[in-house]
């Protein structure tokens, strides 16, 4: 224990002779000085979603649509658009149900259904664009089925990556497109 | 005045529908819930993807065989849809997406000629074909 006293004693008085209080000063100074510059370096906030889920329950806030022709949670599997997603919500990862989240591209090769909006009860056309990029999947599943074939008949099926003539086949999320009413084919 | 004489232009300049499109509405949507997935939406497609239509598709009823091509590639031949929808379909495409280069004679797809040519669909050689039709067609064109 003594031998710890004297070295200690050796290195603070050493350091003592060989600065001063000003120096000290100094080095406080330019500390306080770097740390105020700190939030203006560039932060890459693009590769960060901007609806994280909840790190405790999981779960994303509601994201209603405050439309009442359009009615739903976006956020929600039930939304009526996403009657045949197969896959994550992009509106978890920051992007809408018409665009693709921040680091994610959308594929030119989408899947094309038709569902149902409750609150006109009329048959839309939706595309499902899959966004890819290098952010994991896995937020918000959502596996709905409406139309979709087995992957026999891979025009039809949900159930593959449409990640095709994009950068990344890497699959993010899904979008749901609206691309107009549907006709009543069943009349015809 | 002004708007009736633009009415009247955009009229004049719009190409008809072709022969063999009853309702091309329903052609429209046949076209997008079982095509444009893949071909786009502007026909433009992609050598890696779904091949192009747009200023493409109807030069293959300028050579021999071409028109028996379009009707076997897969695509078309396995496609959910009736043999009436898929002829009316066929014929919207042809229209939608090249037609400047549709024959002045061009007789349209039927249901009955569409249900003859489905029944021997192409499958991995249709690649081959595509690109033998498109070798004759440059020959062809060539002074």
């Amino acid at each position: 224990m003594a031998h710890i006293d004297r070295l200690t004693e050796k290195v603070v008085r050493g350091l003592a002779s060989r600065t001063s209080r000003r120096s000290l000063f100094g080095l406080l100074g330019g500390l306080l000085a770097g740390a105020a510059g700190l939030p203006l370096l560039p932060v890459a906030k693009g590769a960060e979603p901007v609806n994280p889920s909840d790190p405790i329950s999981g779960k994303t806030p509601p994201l209603p649509t405050g439309n009442p022709q359009d009615p739903g949670d976006q956020r929600s599997c039930d939304y009526w658009r996403y009657c045949a997603v197969d896959g994550s919500l992009c509106t978890c990862y920051g992007g809408t149900v018409n665009s693709c989240p921040p680091g994610a591209e959308m594929s030119p090769i989408t899947w094309i259904g038709t569902c149902r909006n409750p609150a006109d009860k009329r048959n839309y056309i939706i595309s499902y664009n899959d966004c890819c990029g290098s952010v994991p999947w896995g937020r918000c599943n959502c596996q709905n089925n409406n139309g979709d074939r087995p992957v026999v008949r891979p025009q039809s099926s949900n159930e593959v990556t449409w990640c095709f003539g994009t950068e990344s086949q890497s699959y993010t999320c899904t979008v749901a497109i609206i691309l107009g009413v549907a006709i009543d084919q069943s009349k015809k | 005045m002004l708007a009736a004489a633009v009415v009247c232009a955009a009229t004049a300049a719009a190409p008809l529908v072709p022969a063999g499109v009853a309702d091309a509405r329903r052609a429209w949507q046949n076209w997008t819930l079982n095509c444009q997935g893949c071909h786009r939406i502007d026909g433009s497609g992609d050598a890696q993807t779904a091949p192009s239509l747009a200023g493409v598709v109807a030069q293959f009823l300028l050579v021999p065989g071409g028109r028996e091509y379009l009707g076997r590639v897969p695509g078309v031949a396995t496609s959910p849809l009736s043999d009436a929808d898929l002829a009316e379909v066929m014929n919207w495409m042809l229209w939608r997406f090249d037609a400047a280069h549709l024959p002045s004679g061009f007789e349209p797809y039927t249901a009955h000629e569409m249900h003859a040519l489905r029944a021997a669909p192409l499958r991995l050689e249709a690649n081959q074909r595509r690109t033998e039709l498109l070798d004759t067609l440059q020959r062809s064109s060539t002074p």
